[in-house]
């Protein structure tokens, strides 16, 4: 049993690091900044915010905030 | 073939008045693409399919066991042994199972990469793998997620990701396999689906779909058309409540090319060695292609 574990650095709903690692826009096929606070992957090339909704991204421009 | 079935259409399947209700009669243009028997403007047929899949998704596991007598299973079985993934031993094996919402693919592989990594006596983590599901559809992912918690605790080598199989949200050259089982068919632009699994495999990956053939076999195709038209609509009425989402998957598999034309979409995405292997007399084929 743990004792005294810190939480993880990335919130229990978060995105596994290693996906993140691959994942890009769909419609830039560009990089991709995670905001954890915000739960969003945001792509600055094609203006769009990602939701991530209990830990599972929602790559869709449809569903994506757009930023200006 | 294909003696004249007459199909009811009700409206409340597509949601209203967008849908094009000509068998045949629209000319198959660039910007039109097939909805079941009925021709749906392209930019229609992502809303229409969705609609099928939130409508089923609890129970589409249970519905398939019906519709293909367990069969399913044998099939998702054998897709699995033919990708006979193996766990990495330098970096993770990635795999990524398109349209694989409710993970029964996908789960599969999970299962024949930890009996390998425990033959060397080691422990199935994303050291070794990571296999991410991939599905348009929230409700099918998220009945997934639950399946996936169940069986191999929150922390587990599964990813789940919300795209479009058409526009892929990943790197290229990033992933070593590809499956698709029972999906493609509900991919409006097959083309642009096939483009992508492309171009996100690596030198060496392979790509696996298992999907239904029209049926051309003389007697066969009316014992088996007459069980899809009237037997699958009239289990889906029963368990899922509602017959016209599995209409609608009886008329697709009848549209979809024949397995000879779907191989010949592969290599045309620039796959090799395109191949396809028919299981139970050629009702389901799993296709083959390899970036090479």
């Amino acid at each position: 049993m743990s004792e005294h574990h810190q939480p993880a650095p990335q919130p229990a709903s978060g995105i596994d690091p290693k996906l993140l690692e691959i994942l890009v826009c769909p419609v830039t096929k560009g990089v991709l900044e995670y905001d954890a606070a915000k739960q969003e992957l945001v792509s600055r090339a094609a203006k769009l915010a990602y939701p991530i909704r209990d830990g599972i991204p929602i790559m869709l421009p449809e569903e994506a905030r757009k930023l200006d | 073939m294909a003696p004249a079935v007459r199909i009811q259409y009700r409206s409340a399947i597509v949601g209203g008045d967008r849908m094009v209700m000509t068998r045949g009669g629209l000319a198959e243009g660039a910007d039109a693409t097939h909805f079941g028997f009925s021709t749906v403007p392209l930019g229609d047929k992502q809303g229409l399919v969705d609609e099928v899949f939130h409508k089923v998704a609890g129970r589409y596991d249970l519905m398939n066991d019906m519709m293909s007598g367990g069969l399913h299973r044998l099939w998702k079985n054998e897709l699995v042994s033919m990708l006979d993934p193996r766990p990495g031993e330098r970096r993770a094996w990635r795999h990524l199972d398109v349209a694989g919402g409710t993970g029964d693919v996908a789960f599969r592989i999970v299962d024949a990469l930890e009996r390998r990594v425990r033959r060397r006596g080691g422990r199935l983590d994303r050291a070794a793998a990571e296999v991410t599901i991939l599905d348009i559809n929230g409700d099918m992912l998220g009945v997934g997620r639950e399946r996936a918690v169940k069986r191999y605790g929150a922390d587990s080598v599964l990813d789940f990701v919300q795209a479009n199989a058409e526009s892929l949200p990943l790197e290229a050259a990033s992933l070593d396999s590809i499956t698709i089982a029972f999906g493609i068919r509900n991919v409006p632009r097959i083309d642009a689906a096939l483009g992508e699994f492309y171009r996100a495999l690596r030198r060496g990956g392979r790509f696996l779909c298992l999907e239904f053939a029209p049926m051309d076999t003389p007697g066969l195709d009316r014992v088996y058309e007459a069980f899809s038209f009237h037997v699958i609509p009239r289990i889906g009425q029963i368990v899922a409540g509602d017959a016209e989402p599995y209409r609608y998957l009886v008329e697709s598999i009848q549209r979809f090319p024949r397995p000879e034309a779907f191989a010949a979409m592969i290599a045309r995405a620039g796959f090799q060695r395109a191949s396809f292997k028919p299981l139970t007399g050629g009702i389901v084929n799993i296709h083959s292609g390899w970036k090479l």
